[in-house]
């Protein structure tokens, strides 16, 4: 396998410009959520945190699920993109854990009477941002980069069961999360106003994660481009 | 109505910052 900086500066560039069209994609998702979604009647302003709660939680799954795909693949390939890739998602992942547990709770002050419970939802998401911090103290434990490729695909695909199950944790235990509203097999029981901003969210935070996991595997591509240089 | 809007500002700026920090972040570390 050879990689080559110039190779790697495109990827950057790429992976930059699809953050820029996301960034302006989410501040449009806040005029749509501010200006032409309506305010539900229980909850009042606080509901319209549902345009980026749930968004983002899923972009975190994504970015732990894809670590876990291509880690299988790393192991099975020994391909040290694949490597690269799943270091990337990993640390867009932990943004987007982040971004979930400040805005749960900010949602659930006011809704629940709580900042936090240990309910099982909220628990588990926690337990899968510490799982990938402690993947990032892994990998900087490691200096071979070959050994710290395949250990730390060992505990990706291990934390890729972390996934579903954190997706089934409102349907197996009695929580105080919500279920997906939008999930229901019956019709959405969402106003189409509301169901529409909802899934704008989705899409602006699907394109947020592939600029910001492009321009991440870019770096990782040119630094290790320029270590085979110096080799 | 309850008046939550203070929390909604609060969530959707910590959005923000979190998204334009590690854009900020990338950037520079792209230099």
């Amino acid at each position: 396998m050879s990689i080559d900086v110039a190779s790697a500066e495109r990827t950057i560039r790429r992976g930059k410009a699809i953050t820029l069209a996301a960034m302006v994609g989410l501040a449009g998702l806040y005029l749509l959520a501010l200006r032409y979604t309506p305010t539900e009647r229980f909850e009042g302003l606080v509901q319209k945190v549902y345009y980026v709660h749930p968004p983002g939680a899923y972009a975190m799954q994504i970015a732990f699920g894809v670590v876990g795909v291509v880690s299988v693949l790393y192991l099975w390939l020994r391909d040290e993109r694949l490597d690269l890739v799943a270091e990337a998602s990993a640390e867009v992942g932990l943004v987007f854990g982040a971004m979930t547990l400040v805005t749960g709770p900010i949602w659930g002050q006011p809704t629940w009477g709580t900042w936090w419970t240990w309910d099982a939802r909220l628990t588990f998401t926690l337990i899968e941002v510490l799982v990938f911090a402690g993947y990032f103290a892994l990998r900087s434990a490691m200096q071979d980069s070959h050994e710290r490729a395949r250990y730390s695909a060992v505990l990706g695909v291990m934390a890729l069961l972390l996934v579903p199950f954190n997706h089934l944790t409102v349907y197996l235990f009695n929580t105080t999360h919500p279920k997906p509203i939008t999930l229901q097999t019956n019709k959405p029981q969402l106003p189409d106003e509301m169901l529409r901003t909802f899934l704008v969210g989705f899409g602006v935070f699907t394109v947020l994660y592939l600029g910001f996991v492009i321009t991440r595997y870019g770096i990782g591509l040119r630094r290790a481009a320029m270590e085979a240089d110096h080799a | 109505m309850p008046e939550t809007g203070n929390s909604m500002i609060a969530a959707y700026i910590v959005v923000a910052v979190i998204v334009i920090g590690y854009a900020f972040t990338l950037w520079r570390r792209s230099r």
